[in-house]
């Protein structure tokens, strides 16, 4: 036993010595069966420099000290496909066990992920997936929960900020972000459905959409474009983070009336729950979106797991089926307002 | 009459007033929306920024030189600005740095363009990079959020004076700083002198290098004081910020009649080539054009402002050799 | 004997060597085919499209719209498959649509009289937002196999990937065409004083165009090359890599004054800045890293020549006092 905590320290002490932003963890607790230890994993997010994906790293580190790997977080700082690629390639060089991504792209990575593949590297996908014609690139993905809740659920929180009438917009990130267009989709017929009083500002939820491009300034000078058009506008869904922060922000400096709702990280959106400007946003937690990846890709790589649809795995507490498509949900998002917003803005 | 008239359509800043003027009278009589108060604001808001810079980029853009670097060098001041409450500092120190950066950037541009004559695309793309790699170190993935904006340049942001923006007065006082200095100035008006011709700049006993160098120092030291004017607007900063200006605020130079061959453009240009290109942003929103045609009306309006500058800087040239100099 | 005139290319190709050396040694995995095979692939568009612009800033002009002629033509070919057209024919026109894109470009500078940076500049937006017109927001992602299976593997019982042949041909033409040919004369003469140019008989608004619209075309080359690695035509693709052409470019040698600068400086210093990343990103560099080298690189390739200079005028006048 001692032996073995002085050659993981030894192997900590060495991962502590590469220069980077990677951040090698050092493995201290016993191996959880079916589970093999001193599995190298690669944590990859869309871009290194995203508050968002830190959060997701916590959780990610936390399963990989639980199972003892040795996880090392890398990514460019760039959330484009190209960029992803040359990381993709270097874990491959590197001989990693195991990719966890969050997919920059969901088509340009797809062929590195496949070369990936063959040479022997497990790999799941988490929080953004790859097309779904791809979808054999990779093992399971671990999404937050599927597009139609989520998309339905901020047509819930606008609707119920704006009592159930008039008009909504909204605000997305970039015009070929894949997760942002599926939730979009499965808020088009939702909204005309169950809202018979409410309806789209361009008449299609695809004329309603405007696009921030998950780019601070693009998203406030967006949020004012949706002002200038269509200045009785009653709500306003942000579904990114970049954008119901900048709208909130951008309302509030404004005095505007529109209601603006969408998926928020707690710890950001916090001042603007507390003083009303927003009265709900959701957001998953991204650290289980880390956490439960990690485990499932362990795994995977074990022998474990396989990813086929029908079957399950646990991680930590939990057990996770996969669904349609190769993919595990982690359930409803979570809701944030005045309510709760200080506990949660503490976590993440 | 008539002579006043010809001077007048000689100024090199009309066509685009007019321009200017016309789309916003178009687009209002569209949507009536378009001419109400808070839709001026909204330009003046976002003008701003840019404006602030392509005043600065004036400077040296009419010395026939260009600062990429301007786009990295706010942002990493907004950021420090942001950052500084949390690092334990006060505004004053925040103000501080941002200053000092922005002197600093200033003069390693202005020392290797000026003294080294090197050649400022080179330069200014080489610290484009490193400070925006500089600036990624430090900032990773933090994002600075409007509880940690220092109170002073919150006010700025959010605040009116009888209803015109701050920030905008901030930009507009500047350009008549800057015009000024650049108009009735001995030092101003020798970089007109050095764009137009170096040569005969030098021969005429200008300190060429000196001019060149503060120019590029004036530019560094602008930019880092307008991350307080990026903060202010959009109360955020990440390592992002400022990525891209730099092409907005020379094409806002272009389109407003600054030249990049040199020798000619006043800040009043520049401003309204922010202020046209901004109002054309809105205009397009406003309008229901789809977002996606925005970029392509961009590069549309720049290559045609371009060549509307050709044409009439080529008659202005016939005029003067017929007619009496300015 | 001749005397060895050491150039400014002849560094590069020291460095390159540096470069593989310094990499060797922080990282076991650096020296492999495996990673050769990576870096051609890395480098493949920036390569491309470097000849091209290496002739246009020889000759005193600039190109900020490249990487935007190779994204439309890369949206094109997308847009023409998804059609029905077929792959090759789309391939041929993802071609024709960059070529066209130089000849724009061409037509502004030389027939209308526009400052090729400013006006590139220019469209460099339009380029972009006529991507988005043709796709919308839906990338275009199921590609045949066979042919995307080209862009990122090797060829059969080597390490050298597919993408290298389009390279190597183009590179060699180009090289071939600028050291060895009229053409290449006229393009330093066009450079080093345009107005003398004329006057000895070169038709340089002629040649300009034929430069862009070559740059055009070789945008549209690495515009099919990257729809193949990317197995996807996307509006939204290769941001910003007209700067790294630049820089590449500019490391390589030839001064963005015009008239000066070799091609195989302008290879060995893309294949130099390529294997640096590979070299930093396998030692566990950060990605930041990679921007101030790349930063510092660039600074260096100006400053190390006005160095010398500067020294050498200072030794002449030592000298004379003598």
């Amino acid at each position: 036993m001692q032996k073995k905590f002085t050659q993981i320290a030894a192997a900590a002490v060495l991962a502590g010595a590469l220069v980077a932003t990677a951040t090698g963890v050092a493995p201290a607790s016993a191996a959880k069966p079916g589970i093999k230890t001193g599995l190298k994993i690669a944590i990859m997010p869309k871009a290194i420099n995203i508050g968002y994906f830190t959060a997701w790293n916590k959780g990610a580190k936390k399963a990989c000290s639980e199972i003892g790997a040795k996880c090392t977080y890398l990514g460019p700082t760039e959330a484009t496909g190209p960029a992803q690629v040359r990381f993709i390639n270097k874990v491959i060089q590197q001989h990693y066990d195991v990719l966890v991504i969050s997919a920059a792209d969901q088509n340009a990575i797809v062929p590195s992920l496949k070369r990936a593949k063959a040479a022997g590297i497990t790999i799941v996908t988490s929080d953004a997936d790859v097309a779904a014609a791809s979808k054999s690139a990779r093992t399971v993905a671990i999404l937050p929960s599927a597009s139609a809740r989520i998309g339905t659920a901020e047509v819930d929180w606008a609707a119920k900020a704006a009592g159930e009438r008039g008009t909504v917009a909204v605000l997305s990130a970039a015009a070929t972000a894949a997760n942002q267009n599926a939730w979009i989709a499965a808020m088009g017929p939702y909204l005309t459905s169950k809202y018979p009083n409410m309806s789209w500002v361009g008449g299609t939820v695809a004329n309603s959409t405007f696009y921030g491009d998950d780019d601070a300034t693009k998203s406030t000078q967006q949020f004012d474009a949706i002002l200038t058009q269509y200045p009785n506008v009653a709500a306003i869904i942000s579904p990114t983070t970049v954008g119901v922060l900048a709208a909130a922000i951008e309302k509030k400096a404004k005095g505007a009336s529109v209601k603006v709702t969408g998926l928020g990280l707690p710890s950001q959106m916090a001042p603007y729950i507390e003083d009303g400007t927003v009265e709900t946003v959701g957001l998953w937690n991204p650290i289980d979106l880390g956490y439960v990846a990690v485990y499932a890709a362990a795994r995977a790589k074990s022998g474990s797991f396989n990813g086929r649809v029908g079957s399950s795995f646990k991680a930590g507490n939990k057990s996770y089926k996969v669904v349609a498509g190769g993919i595990a949900y982690l359930g409803d998002p979570f809701t944030f307002t005045k309510a709760n917003i200080a506990t949660f803005k503490a976590i993440y | 009459m008539k002579q006043i008239l010809q001077r007048a359509l000689r100024v090199r800043e009309l066509p685009i007033s007019v321009f200017l003027v016309l789309v916003v009278l178009a687009t209002g009589s569209t949507n009536h929306a378009f001419f109400t108060l808070s839709s001026l604001q909204d330009v003046l808001l976002g003008v701003g920024i840019i404006a602030t810079l392509a005043v600065a980029q004036t400077l040296v853009i009419v010395m026939k030189h260009i600062d990429l670097s301007v786009g990295s060098t706010i942002g990493l001041t907004a950021y420090i600005l942001g950052a500084s409450s949390s690092w334990g500092h006060d505004i004053w120190w925040g103000l501080g740095v941002s200053l000092s950066v922005g002197l600093i950037v200033g003069a390693l541009n202005g020392f290797m363009v000026a003294y080294l004559k090197l050649p400022s695309l080179v330069v200014t793309l080489a610290t484009l990079y490193i400070v925006r790699g500089v600036f990624n170190e430090i900032a990773g993935g933090d994002t600075i959020t409007e509880d940690r904006v220092p109170r002073a340049i919150n006010f700025l942001g959010l605040n009116r004076f009888y209803g015109i923006p701050l920030i905008f007065l901030i930009a507009i006082a500047l350009m008549l700083l800057v015009g000024f200095v650049m108009r009735r100035l001995r030092a101003g008006r020798d970089l007109y002198a050095i764009g137009s011709n170096l040569q005969a700049a030098e021969l005429a006993g200008i300190p060429v290098a000196r001019r060149i160098f503060g120019a590029f120092l004036a530019t560094g030291a602008i930019s880092g004081l307008a991350g307080v004017l990026l903060l202010a607007r959009f109360n955020a900063a990440d390592a992002n910020s400022g990525a891209g200006l730099e092409l907005n605020v020379v094409a806002a130079c272009v389109v407003g009649g600054v030249a990049i061959a040199g020798g000619v453009g006043t800040v009043y240009g520049a401003v309204i080539g922010a202020v046209l290109l901004q109002t054309i942003t809105l205009a397009l929103g406003a309008l229901g054009v789809a977002q996606f045609w925005q970029l392509t009306v961009n590069g549309i309006l720049l290559i045609s402002a371009i060549s509307l500058d050709r044409y009439l800087s080529s008659r202005v040239k016939a005029t003067t050799i017929m007619g009496s100099s300015k | 004997m001749k005397k060895f005139n050491f150039a400014w290319e002849h560094g590069v190709v020291i460095f390159l060597i540096a470069v593989i050396g310094i990499g060797s040694n922080l990282s076991p995995y650096f020296a492999t085919t495996d990673n050769l095979s990576f870096v051609l692939q890395d480098i493949g568009e920036i390569a491309i499209i470097a000849l091209a612009m290496t002739y246009l800033i020889i000759a005193g002009e600039i190109d900020l719209s490249v990487a935007s002629s190779l994204n439309l033509a890369s949206a094109a070919l997308g847009f023409a498959f998804r059609n029905g057209v077929p792959f090759e024919i789309s391939i041929l026109i993802g071609l024709a649509v960059g070529l066209v894109c130089g000849v724009i470009n061409g037509f502004l500078v030389t027939v209308v009289g526009l400052p090729s940076l400013a006006v590139t500049i220019g469209t460099l937006a339009l380029f972009r937002g006529l991507a988005y017109a043709l796709l919308g927001n839906e990338p275009v992602n199921e590609l045949p196999e066979d042919w995307v299976n080209l862009g990122f593997t090797n060829i059969p019982n080597t390490f050298l990937p597919w993408t290298i042949i389009p390279i190597a041909v183009l590179g060699i033409v180009a090289w071939v065409i600028l050291h060895h040919t009229k053409i290449g004369r006229w393009t330093y003469a066009i450079g080093t004083n345009a107005q003398a140019a004329k006057f000895s008989g070169i038709p340089v608004a002629r040649m300009k165009f034929a430069l862009f619209a070559a740059t055009g075309l070789m945008s549209g080359v690495a515009g099919v090359v990257y729809t193949l690695r990317f197995a996807s035509a996307s509006p939204d693709g290769a941001v910003g890599y007209e700067l790294n052409v630049i820089a590449a470019v500019l490391f390589g040698g030839v001064s963005i004054a015009g008239g000066v600068g070799a091609l195989w400086g302008v290879l060995a210093s893309v294949l130099s800045l390529g294997a640096i990343r590979s070299a930093l990103q396998l030692a566990d560099f950060s990605a930041n890293a990679l921007l101030i080298v790349s930063g510092a690189l660039l600074l260096v390739s100006v400053v190390v020549p006005r160095a010398i200079v500067i020294l050498k005028s200072r030794r002449k006048s030592v000298v004379a006092k003598k």
